[in-house]
């Protein structure tokens, strides 16, 4: 089990190292270094931005978000299910379908609601 | 110099009836447009006879600007006036136009607004204060438009200095620089938006004047809910050169090179309208040959501007290879142009009277060779862009107004036609001769985004059938008017009549003296109608040179459109319209 | 001693894949160039060495040389750790990637490659391993967020938003489509995977065509390509969340969004071309071939398609590909009954 992880922990950790050492190299060899006031604004197409942009934002979609997290957690039974189908053939099949559609039922409710609309 | 037909027009009879105390005068001008003097207390309801009482209504509001009148010498029986505001209105129906004119007093005239009359008349009454100092009663945000706000006078009123050494060397310290940015800060009050307060989900981005999606330095204030649009203010003025201005210090002759840059993509298709209203006020007659050749050069430039346009049009909703091929195929039509003309983009070729040079040895065989061409590109592209679907799902429904709206919102060109009027002042007024050619004018339906992209692809087909035909029926002649105004006169003649060499030297030194008077020439540009409006004071250069300009009208009317619709519906609307900042700034 | 050597070796063949990546993501983005230049007849980058070959060094030159500009504003910590999540969560999944059949290592090394099956020609054969690359790749999306948020920009905030919206609209096609994969395989481990596909018609893009299909389509999202290149579209959002990045934090962006690009590939070899499998050429060869020809695919997408709008491609996911990907995986289920049933 560790056998197969180490390697995995290896990688995350040299990626890293190699992103962060990417960053340090380019803010030690970088040629100028004192940018001006107006280059240290945030870009609003040459103009002076109107206002912060961390305030209330609408996120329209936020209800599709939730909606992704249900159904992410109910794919995430398809996973094992297909790992052993082979064992279990019709009753697998047949389970797996009412599974299904309960989610289709799910998925056309929230369509009827209009919960995959924006307007 | 009286034109007859000017004051016998039935609809200034009719004006006459109706209301017998608002007409001051009937102004005689050269182009034939009935133009009445009113008084300005009646002025709206004049206006707002000729847009909704009369039959077969003016609903265009085409054009509105003003004169400086206080320096005019020659004019020939019209009313005191210190500063006159025309207002130039177009009926599809009746395929006619007038011209109305109203005389303001005094050094801080002031003019009641027609804005709720025709709510296109914003920009134009906004221009007019900015540049002539004209108030307008009851508009509802008169500020300056073009020129920044902190501007000092009215730059076309006639004391205003026309030369960079009349002002004073021209200084931006870097706090200078940052009260300019500090100004040109937007403040959601100053534009009649609601408070939205702190707490509010909207928020305001500006879009432009540096942005990829906006063509050049326009800038569109969103306020955003999420990425719908709430509301949209377009500002516009970061590309204004003050072509109106230079106008007026240049001769008849020398201005031609500046109306190239109008509309860049144009070309010589500016200095058609230009070059044909001088000619009205000359009263000089353009032979044959140099109407065709116009003709072809203005088609190849249609070309190469719907090209940029068809290119642009898909990279705005995503596709990155259209544009390539088109600006290739453009490439194709510059150095036809190049062989021809000698420059690429800005020939400026065309000259009062006819053009600059006849045709080059061989010419036929490049534009024999373009014909042949072109054709199977513009089936490829059609197939690469149009038919795509899923430009065909960002385009269409997209930006949609409405056939009504576009006649009130003074909406022409291509964009006029995808709303399903066909109407095309090549077939409907023809000029230099296009009755004489052989073309269909495309129109859509819907007038959204898809269909103006349609009719300008068709359009380039038709272009290329009058080029074909320019090509068969080359006429022979002179490609230059016989005439002493026509300026330069043909070079080679200065040597055999004393005559030509007189006007030759005259022209070419001083400028062309063009009698008095006023007329209006508008031609089918690139990106709609194009009109230069001259008046001569009997001079060597032009007294008032008005340049209505399509994009102008056309860039008004995006928040209209564009309300409750994502930002990347704006980028798909934008890329529809087919502006330049060029020619909307000027 | 028991350990050390092995785990030191490990460190060397991670350094080793890593390196190579790297190098392949540089040359994906002259590719990228090169051949969009070809599609749109011009030239392309071709001044820096022979063939614009040198153009990706010259190009990260003048990234590590640029000037570096944090806005005033910004979340300073996390507008730092954004590019750097990317970057290791692009990097990262190549861990489980089959590449070859092995390494020829027990020739040297008898007893430590069989100590931590090292001599396999993929760093890790996780048994759980097409979840640990979704899993994984799909945290990328943080650092765009995150990076988007922290910039203190609205066109990054927009850009970020869209991020987001696009992962949870793509996720769950792409995880559904591959269970018919898995499903025929009967194992999670991309190894296994490959060496069940071990002649051409036994490849499973032949017996889940559609399945291939949702997965191009959700992945090209996943990794927002054309047509879903919504999180960067220029028309619309500047750069999208990158428009307060500058000089060597941007080009880790870009990095990442290669890496990406040429994971995506590799997995879809993996999954539904046969991995490594192939006569004649080595198994890294066949390998590479097959991953380079879907970077094709992808940039060929990208010259040739326009970009969708947001809610459409949110639509588009809930609406089409999740009921498609759900009707494929129990059609396939179906059918392998059946033909479970008949073999006996």
């Amino acid at each position: 089990m560790l056998d197969s992880y180490l390697p995995v922990l290896v990688i995350v950790a040299i990626s890293a190292v190699v992103g962060l050492a990417i960053i340090i190299l380019s803010t030690v060899l970088s040629l100028n270094k004192d940018p001006s006031r107006i280059k240290l604004m945030p870009y609003e197409c040459g103009m002076d931005p109107i206002g912060d942009a961390r305030r209330r934002f609408s996120v329209r979609f936020f209800l599709i978000g939730m909606l992704f997290i249900v159904f992410d957690i109910e794919l995430i039974f398809f996973f094992p299910w297909a790992t052993i189908y082979e064992d279990l053939r019709m009753f697998g099949f047949v389970e797996m379908l009412i599974f299904v559609l309960v989610l289709l039922v799910g998925l056309g409710y929230v369509w009827r609601k209009g919960a995959l609309q924006w307007e | 110099m009286r034109i007859v037909v000017g004051d016998k027009s039935p609809i200034i009879d009719e004006l006459q009836s109706i209301f017998p105390d608002a007409i001051v005068a009937v102004q005689p001008v050269r182009d034939n447009v009935p133009t009445v003097w009113v008084r300005q207390g009646s002025l709206k309801d004049v206006l707002g006879y000729l847009k909704s009482g009369i039959s077969k209504p003016f609903r265009t509001l085409f054009d509105l600007t003003a004169i400086d009148e206080r320096l005019r010498v020659s004019r020939n029986g019209q009313p005191e006036s210190d500063f006159t505001v025309v207002y130039h209105l177009i009926s599809y129906e009746r395929n006619e136009d007038v011209r109305v004119k109203v005389a303001l007093k005094g050094d801080a005239p002031s003019i009641p607004s027609i804005v709720k009359l025709w709510p296109c008349a914003n920009w134009y009454e906004r221009e007019v204060w900015d540049m002539f100092g004209v108030r307008f009663e009851g508009h509802p945000n008169l500020r300056r438009i073009l020129l920044p706000q902190r501007w000092k006078g009215h730059p076309l009123r006639k004391e205003h200095p026309a030369r960079a050494t009349e002002m004073g060397p021209f200084e931006l310290p870097d706090y200078r620089a940052e009260e300019e940015d500090s100004r040109l800060q937007f403040h959601p009050e100053e534009w009649g938006l609601p408070d939205y307060g702190p707490d509010t989900r909207y928020i305001f981005l500006n879009m432009g004047p540096q942005h990829p999606g906006t063509h050049g330095p326009f800038r569109i204030v969103l306020a955003l809910d999420g990425e719908v649009i709430v509301d949209a203010i377009p500002d516009i003025g970061f590309h204004h050169r003050g072509a109106e201005k230079m106008a007026e210090r240049q001769t008849w002759h020398t201005f031609i090179p500046y109306t190239d840059r109008i509309d860049y993509l144009g070309g010589v298709m500016n200095n058609l309208p230009y070059c044909m209203a001088v000619e009205r006020l000359a009263g000089i007659e353009v032979p044959d040959k140099a109407k065709v050749i116009r003709v072809m050069m203005a088609e190849f430039f249609r070309i190469a501007s719907h090209l940029v346009f068809y290119g642009t049009y898909a990279q705005d909703v995503g596709a990155m290879s259209p544009v390539f091929f088109m600006f290739n195929d453009r490439e194709r039509v510059f150095s036809i142009v190049e062989a021809i003309c000698g420059g690429r983009m800005h020939p400026s070729w065309f000259r009062i009277g006819g053009v600059a040079q006849d045709l080059p040895k061989g010419w036929e065989k490049l534009v024999g060779q373009f014909v042949k061409y072109f054709p199977a590109r513009l089936d490829e592209f059609l197939k690469l862009v149009m038919h795509n679907r899923l430009l065909k799902a960002r385009t269409k429904g997209i930006g949609v107004y409405t056939l009504d709206e576009a006649i009130e919102w003074g909406v022409t060109g291509p964009g006029l036609r995808a709303c399903g009027l066909e109407w095309d002042f090549r077939k409907d007024r023809p000029y230099s001769g296009y009755d004489q050619f052989e073309f269909d004018v495309p129109t859509g339906q819907n007038g959204d985004a898809y269909d103006r992209g349609a009719v300008r692809a068709e359009e380039l087909r038709q272009s290329l059938r009058i080029i074909e035909q320019c090509l068969k029926m080359m006429p022979d002649g002179p490609y230059m008017a016989d005439h002493p105004l026509a300026t330069p006169p043909p070079k080679h003649l200065t040597m055999h009549h004393i005559e030509t060499l007189i006007h030759h030297f005259l022209n070419v030194t001083w400028g062309p003296v063009i009698p008095a008077g006023e007329a209006t020439a508008i031609v089918e540009a690139t990106k709609g109608n194009n009109a230069y409006y001259l008046i001569s004071d009997g001079n060597t250069n032009s007294y008032r040179t008005r340049i209505r300009t399509p994009s102008f009208a056309h860039l008004q009317m995006i928040p209209l459109i564009i309300r409750g619709s994502a930002i990347a519906d704006l980028v798909a609307l934008l890329g529809s319209i087919d502006f330049v900042m060029a020619d909307v700034d000027r | 001693m028991d350990l050390a050597i092995p785990v030191i070796l490990v460190i060397v063949k991670v350094l080793l894949v890593i390196f190579v990546v790297l190098t392949f993501v540089a040359y994906t983005t002259l590719l990228e160039r090169r051949v969009l230049g070809w599609f749109q007849v011009r030239l392309g980058p071709n001044r820096v060495g022979p063939w614009g070959l040198l153009q990706p060094l010259a190009d990260g030159a003048k990234l590590l040389l640029k000037e570096e500009v944090t806005v005033t504003a910004a979340n300073r910590w996390i507008y730092l750790v954004a590019p750097l999540i990317v970057v290791t969560c692009a990097l990262t999944p190549f861990a489980v990637i089959p590449f070859a059949k092995d390494l020829y290592l027990d020739r040297i090394f008898d007893q430590a490659a069989s100590k931590f099956v090292l001599n396999t020609g993929v760093i890790s054969d996780l048994n759980v391993g097409i979840l640990f690359v979704f899993a994984v790749s799909s945290l990328g999306t943080y650092g765009v967020l995150l990076g988007g948020w922290s910039s203190n920009n609205k066109y990054s905030l927009l850009g970020g938003v869209r991020a987001g919206a696009q992962m949870i609209s793509y996720e769950l096609a792409l995880s559904l489509s591959v269970i018919g994969v898995l499903l025929l395989a009967g194992t999670l481990s991309l190894t296994q995977i490959v060496e069940a596909q071990d002649s051409v018609w036994k490849w499973y893009v032949f017996r889940q065509p559609l399945g291939f299909i949702l997965f191009l389509i959700a992945g090209s999202a996943e990794i927002g390509r054309t047509p879903f290149d919504l999180v960067e579209c220029e028309n619309e959002l500047v750069a999208g969340y990158q428009t307060e990045y500058s000089a060597m934090k941007f080009g880790l962006f870009y990095l990442g969004e290669y890496a990406h690009l040429l994971f995506l590939s590799a997995l879809m070899t993996t999954l539904y071309f046969g991995g490594w499998q192939g006569p004649f050429f080595p198994p890294i060869v066949w390998f590479l071939i097959k991953t380079f020809f879907f970077a094709f695919v992808f940039i060929w997408i990208r010259a040739t398609y326009p970009r969708l709008r947001y809610d459409r491609v949110m639509a588009f996911g809930w609406k089409v590909l999740l009921p498609v990907g759900l009707f494929n995986v129990m059609v396939t289920a179906f059918v392998y009954t059946l033909w479970l049933q008949y073999r006996g």
